[in-house]
């Protein structure tokens, strides 16, 4: 019986304490020994693994800091449907905005019949501008999320199309940004925390999470866009004036292997690859440059007499009787006009491209293992390491090789029978400018990381090829030979050295008896060379007399050395 | 009634009030300390909270003004891309530079 208030107090009591008990136990039970499973639980609930912002990707400029490749920020729309939302209500309104089609959109925007699942997502439209987003924001639909993300942006239009290059959404692309690809771009980074409905961290996460986005490298160029565009319309000039198919130009300073312009026709719209891809035009994206190779002709002659003085086998005095013809290995070699010249010094070899000459400088003179040692010195059969993607290496028979020939001896002295890239020629005439040394050709003039910080890229000696004395004879032989011989070469005011090239152009079971590739490389001005410049002109449409490498690549050296001399502050006289 | 149970009866009893007092007084004590230790708790998390949402602002704040200085860069740069450059030039009446001449300075 309970008898008495404090009896009955102390009842209360101690049913009051066997409830906090009661309590701090499941407390103790929740919170302590069965902590773990519930963490987990509501881990499973919250939590998911989301992608960081998509940071953009690195910018590309000039070698003066003009925007060559940027980023224009424009948004993903998507939508996360719910059976009430009845969205497709809103299909004819979106597809003003979104600029779709009607009929796409209700379809994306309704909600599947016999669907299980609460919501769906489902994409709406790519690529749209922040104009678009703010009247898409006005209709005031929670439903409809959008994701910043980035285009790429040609400043200069179709401008360099061949270097700057694209990447496909695989990663995969062309020109440099293909090539540098992996300091551009960085993978959005993965984090793991609470979010919301719409696969958004929630506030708690973002101010927590140790990861945080990472932006790749903005490179700076060895380019210079006012070059390059005046470049590119001398070629598409000299296309028209000598109904050309095809060119390339390309202009470096020797010393430092620098390319400054690089320029080649046919050409595309890289912001519009797709377009090319559908069109079943992929092969405009391979640059000729670097990707597609050709028998360079007389120009490679160069090489040749390089060869010879710099191995004392020959000087300035040496002579042979050109009698208009040469046979070695089973091959016949002849002179392009096919004259006898009778006796000839270096220099009248070089200004009369006489491939006797050089047949007789490599067959009876150098031999292969002298020869071939020069060629390859000079960086053919391998590639010259300049950060464009698809570079090929060209080919260079060895004597060593099965599908050796013995007339591959006489037949490459000028250039013929030996496949190179124009870069590889140009490289290589710009070691002879640059004492000798072979730089490597090389278009990141600097990276700058995300914070600021600038990497200057030096310039990269390949090896001393030939020796510095060589170098200055042959320049003084090629400056000569153009002087006396080639006067549309020259530019008043100034010494250039140079050196044209007729190729033919193999094909199935010969050569092209219809056309050649028109060539001329040439540097200057002496005695110091600051700028290389090579004109390459694919099957010439003119009268065949008049499309010799003298009559059309050279006319076109001679302009664009003219002008270029100015731009880039080279006053006559040194 | 005798004098000694009166003391030993009155002692207890003063005992026990004395006891009861303490135990009052912890449990008071007890409960202030739980509820300052509940009240900074919950003035953290609260403070947690409200800064994890200024992060969180901050955030989308910098991401849109980095997207508007891109937007800016690739507007400046459409600006003063070469054909525009070419269009305002001739406009201006520009012509390009065909007879180049080098004024000689001689270093003093």
């Amino acid at each position: 019986m309970l008898r008495g208030p404090e009896v009955r107090l102390r009842l209360i009591v101690l049913l009051l304490g066997a409830l906090v008990l009661l309590i701090v136990g499941q407390l103790v039970r929740l919170q302590i020994f069965e902590h773990r499973r519930y963490v987990v639980e509501a881990k499973q609930l919250l939590e998911r693994q989301y992608s960081l912002p998509e940071e953009r990707v690195g910018d590309l400029f000039d070698r003066n800091g003009d925007l060559l490749v940027g980023n224009l920020p424009v948004y993903d729309v998507d939508a996360y449907l719910q059976r009430e939302y009845h969205a497709e209500a809103y299909a004819p309104q979106l597809a003003v905005l979104l600029n779709r089609p009607e009929a796409e959109l209700q379809t994306a925007l309704t909600f599947p019949e016999g669907d299980p699942a609460t919501s769906v997502w489902r994409p709406l439209a790519r690529e749209v501008t922040s104009d678009t987003v703010r009247q898409v924001q006005e209709l005031e639909l929670p439903w409809i999320v959008f994701v910043p993300t980035w285009k790429r942006y040609y400043a200069e239009g179709a401008l360099a199309a061949h270097v700057l290059g694209f990447v496909n959404a695989d990663g995969n692309g062309y020109g440099i940004q293909a090539d540098q690809w992996p300091l551009l771009f960085v993978p959005p980074q993965r984090s793991e925390g609470q979010v919301s409905v719409f696969n958004e961290p929630l506030p708690d996460e973002v101010a927590g999470r140790s990861v945080t986005p990472v932006r790749g490298m903005d490179l700076r160029l060895t380019l210079d866009r006012t070059l390059q565009a005046y470049i590119e319309g001398e070629l598409d000039r000299a296309l028209l004036e000598y109904k050309a198919e095809a060119g390339t130009i390309i202009v470096m300073n020797p010393r430092t292997g620098e390319i400054l312009a690089l320029a080649s026709r046919p050409t595309y719209e890289p912001s519009r690859y797709p377009d090319y891809v559908a069109a079943g035009q992929e092969a405009l994206f391979r640059d000729p440059a670097v990707s597609q190779t050709y028998e360079p002709g007389s120009v490679f002659k160069l090489v040749t007499v390089a060869a010879a003085l710099d191995l004392g086998l020959v000087n300035t005095g040496w002579t042979y009787e050109d009698r208009g013809l040469i046979e070695y290995g089973g091959v016949p070699v002849r002179n392009w006009d096919r004259r006898a010249y009778g006796v000839q010094d270096l220099e009248g070899l070089l200004a009369h491209s006489l491939n006797v000459g050089a047949a007789t400088l490599s067959t009876r003179v150098l031999g292969a293992d002298h020869f071939y040692h020069y060629v390859r010195a000079f960086g053919f059969g391998q590639t010259t390491g300049v950060e464009l993607e698809a570079e090929e290496s060209g080919v260079v028979h060895m004597p060593e090789q099965w599908d050796w020939q013995d007339g591959f001896l006489a037949t490459n002295a000028y250039g013929q029978g030996i496949a190179v890239t124009p870069l590889q020629m140009a490289a290589a005439v710009a070691a002879i400018a640059n004492d000798g040394v072979l730089m490597q050709p090389r278009l990141v003039a600097e990276r700058i990381a995300a914070d600021g910080t600038r990497v200057p890229i030096a310039p990269m000696p390949v090896r001393q090829v030939i020796s510095a004395e060589t170098a200055h004879t042959l320049t003084e032989l090629m400056a000569r030979a153009i002087e006396t011989n080639m006067k549309q070469a020259t530019v008043p005011g100034y010494r250039i050295a140079g050196k044209s090239g007729t190729a033919q152009i193999p094909v199935s079971g010969g050569y092209d008896p219809n056309d050649v590739i028109a060539s001329f490389v040439g540097f200057g001005p002496l005695p110091d060379p600051q700028v290389l410049i090579m004109v390459k002109l694919d099957r010439p449409g003119i009268d065949p007399a008049l499309r010799w490498g003298t009559q059309t690549a050279a006319l076109v050296f001679q302009r664009i050395a003219t002008r270029l001399l100015v731009l880039l502050h080279l006053p006559p006289g040194g | 009634m005798s004098v000694t149970w009166q003391k030993r009866t009155h002692g207890v009893q003063r005992r026990q009030e004395a006891f009861d007092r303490a135990l009052a007084r912890v449990f008071l004590a007890v409960v202030v300390i739980a509820t300052l230790l509940a009240s900074l708790y919950l003035a953290v998390v609260a403070r947690n909270t409200r800064l994890s949402g200024q992060v969180w602002q901050m955030e989308r704040e910098l991401v849109e003004w980095q997207r508007k200085n891109e937007w800016l860069t690739v507007e400046t740069a459409r600006l003063s891309s070469i054909p525009v450059l070419q269009q305002r030039s001739i406009a201006l009446g520009y012509v390009p530079a065909t007879d180049v001449h080098y004024l000689v300075l001689l270093e003093p």
